[in-house]
């Protein structure tokens, strides 16, 4: 008895802790989802915040853009830096370990910094604009500020994918290229059936990281469009913190993080049926 | 409406001498404030003064910016009254969701001495309806907005336009249109931020006695004829072709490179121009905003702060002390307007010497006579703890409006009213 008790007392700083600050929000915020907290003190009040979200135009707007993000943006980065991490691993390429860096560099970035710099960027009287010799107010159409999302967001994390793709493709052993070779397979074939298919866990990896970013998605929408115009870039990130946050209503904020946390669950479970079957 | 002004006038003088207060060298302590950019400056500005009557009292100011203030008050708050400043700012509009959600963080001024319902009378009645629940007075009133037009002398005289004929929206649209033909188009004459703010429209719905909410806060009236009319006449400013889209930044950018000849905006604007544009100094002078129709209210107000004393502060009668003198005063009032253009609510300031005095910057405009003029015509409205949510849903319905998107300005708030309705709980008024 006594000596099965001995690793639970070394192990109790850290269930105490475990409790207090990663248990007891987790619990607390499903309690707060059933209380009505815009009166004072808070009272129970069941349906309150979850009958609300399914008939809350601005819940599905913030959906509805958190997936639109999450089919655009993010096959065309996963694409993106799977050429790149192909490009970085090239024999023909030299200074490596420059351009490694340089293509990982917009991640060591500040978040706001570099928000910044895009609103200036994509400004009517921007960089962008006097590039292309547009006039276009991208931040305050709809389907501008979108792209203007969906282009920060695949600058800054395209690089950061390519590493961990270009870690992958380090791990393809050579001699299977070799062989494809002597058996005669082009450079394409070689992608498809090889590279490709070897790729499979890493990519899933990146998959997964980036709909859970996506799901979390809030710091670019609140600096660069303030999840404007209207809510053309709320995303499910930016509605959670303005109704946490702005209005003070905790109850609702913790009802939409929960929503994110089973739409999580939701795309794993996906994501697990059509890629992970044999892993 | 005039009768209010001539009575507000009447009671600024009254009290008059009200405005001294009496100094106590046996109050002493440290206080601590918090506030942001321009309103700590202008707080600061007031320490020596203070310290004349208080001398053994200490103020800090600490600048820690506007989201700051605001998000640190409410953790400071959600927490029980831990890590609480002696004197918080607290911009009218947000001031609501505290008293409704932490109703004892903040100290009842009615219980210091002495109360402040003593000094109602000394401000305009609508600065008071958000600071105030019950026979509570939960913060005091600071600055207001009462809104102006800020215009381009040299522009509308280039065009041939005379804003004292700038009397009604029609009028400033044919005026927009002289100002775009004259400039081959180059020049708007307004900066609406469609889309990301709904600053035009809250403006006008005030102009026009509507707002997303009754002032006894227990309906939602955004769908009410004032605030149709006033969606009704952004589209139309919009569709005129006229104004240009942008928000905060974009408008001083625009402002500075010459390509907007008004701006309409809160009277603290003042200080935003002038700091911004210093070389512009006299071409730049000030116009009432335009009505709804002939003879209408020329009159409205956007934003503007308030103090507030922390329940857990350790020194209320030292704060209280301070609040009065800076607020309460006319000194301390005419001191911030002085240096950092924030605009006094308090009425007996609108009297002071200098407020008729001519503002070099403005080409020698008795531009504060202007501004203060407007103040007791201003409708009363009320942010409500729901404002927020509201402006959210507001934002959205005037960009979809100014799309094409629903068949009329009545068609737009009757959709807004139901969705700020479900948010909120309040029923629609009738």
């Amino acid at each position: 008895m006594k000596r099965s008790a001995t690793p639970y007392l070394f192990l109790l700083p850290y269930l105490a802790i475990f409790a207090l600050f990663w248990a007891w929000p987790i619990i607390e915020s499903l309690l707060l989802s059933f209380q009505n907290t815009r009166v004072y003190p808070p009272v129970w009040d069941i349906s309150i915040n979850w009958g609300r979200i399914l008939g809350d135009a601005a819940f599905w707007d913030a959906l509805r853009n958190t997936v639109l993000i999450l089919v655009i943006q993010v096959p065309l980065m996963l694409a993106l830096a799977t050429g790149l991490a192909i490009g970085l691993n090239s024999q023909l390429l030299r200074a490596k370990g420059f351009f490694r860096f340089a293509f990982f560099a917009p991640v060591v970035v500040g978040a706001v910094a570099y928000s910044a710099v895009f609103r200036l960027l994509f400004n009517q009287n921007g960089a962008v604009n006097a590039a292309l010799g547009l006039e276009l107010n991208w931040i305050f159409d709809p389907v501008g500020a979108m792209v203007v999302i969906i282009t920060t967001l695949t600058w800054r994390w395209t690089g950061y994918n390519a590493i961990i793709i270009l870690a992958g493709l380090q791990s393809i052993p050579k001699d299977i290229y070799e062989a494809a070779e002597i058996d005669g397979a082009s450079p394409w074939q070689q992608f498809w059936r090889i590279t490709l298919p070897s790729l499979r866990p890493v990519l899933l990896f990146c998959l997964v990281l980036s709909i859970i970013g996506t799901l979390q998605l809030f710091t670019e929408p609140w600096l660069i469009t303030n999840g404007g115009p209207g809510t053309a870039t709320t995303t499910l990130g930016v509605y959670l913190y303005r109704q946490g946050f702005q209005n003070i209503n905790f109850g609702y904020a913790s009802t939409i993080a929960y929503a994110i946390t089973l739409l999580a669950l939701v795309f794993s479970i996906i994501q697990l049926r059509l890629f992970g079957r044999d892993q | 409406m005039k009768r209010l002004l001539v009575l507000g006038a009447a009671l600024a003088l009254t009290l008059a001498s009200a405005q001294q207060m009496q100094g106590n060298p046996n109050l002493r302590g440290e206080i601590t404030v918090w506030s942001w950019d321009i309103a700590a400056k202008a707080l600061e500005a007031n320490i020596p003064g203070f310290n004349k009557l208080f001398p053994n009292v200490k103020v800090k100011v600490l600048d820690i910016g506007n989201q700051a203030t605001y998000d640190r008050g409410l953790a400071g708050c959600a927490a029980g009254g831990g890590d609480l400043p002696d004197v918080y700012s607290i911009e009218n509009n947000e001031a609501e969701v505290f008293w409704a959600r932490f109703p004892n963080c903040f100290t009842d001024m009615n219980t210091l001495q002495p109360a402040a319902s003593t000094l109602r009378n000394q401000f305009p009645a609508f600065k008071w309806t958000e600071l105030t629940v019950g026979n509570k007075v939960f913060a005091m009133p600071w600055d207001s907005g009462p809104v102006v037009m800020f215009y381009r002398r040299d522009i509308y005289n280039q065009a041939g336009v005379n804003p004292n004929t700038i009397r009604t929206w029609d009028d400033f649209i044919a005026a927009g249109k002289k100002i775009a033909a004259a400039t081959n188009n180059r020049v708007k004459v307004g900066v609406i931020a469609n889309g990301q703010d709904d600053e035009w429209f809250r403006m006008l719905a005030n102009q026009n006695s509507c707002f997303y909410f009754n002032n006894e806060a227990s309906a939602v009236t955004v769908n009410q004829p004032g605030c149709v009319t006033a969606l009704e006449t952004v589209k139309k400013l919009i569709d005129a072709g006229i104004v240009m889209q942008g928000g905060w930044n974009e408008q001083i950018q625009a402002f500075k490179a010459g390509t907007v000849a008004t701006s309409m905006f809160g009277a603290w604007y003042e200080g935003t121009i002038r700091s911004n544009a210093p070389e512009q100094s006299g071409k730049w002078g000030v116009y009432p905003m335009p009505a709804s129709r002939p003879g209408g209210v020329r009159a409205a107000n956007l934003g503007g702060s308030a103090l507030a004393i922390p329940a857990s502060s350790r020194n209320k009668e030292a704060a209280w002390a301070f609040v009065r003198y800076a607020l309460g005063t006319t000194e301390g009032q005419v001191t911030m307007l002085k240096e950092y253009g924030l605009v006094p609510s308090l009425l007996a300031a609108t009297r002071d010497p200098y407020v008729s005095q001519p503002q070099p910057y403005w080409g020698n405009q008795r531009i504060w006579q202007v501004v203060l003029g407007t103040l007791g015509n201003v409708p009363a409205a009320r942010g409500t703890q729901f404002f927020q949510e509201a402006r959210a849903i507001m934002v959205k319905t005037q960009a979809d409006y100014v799309a094409g998107r629903f068949p009329s300005a009545k068609a737009a708030l009757d959709a807004a009213a139901q969705q700020i309705s479900q948010a909120t709980g309040l029923p629609i008024a009738r």
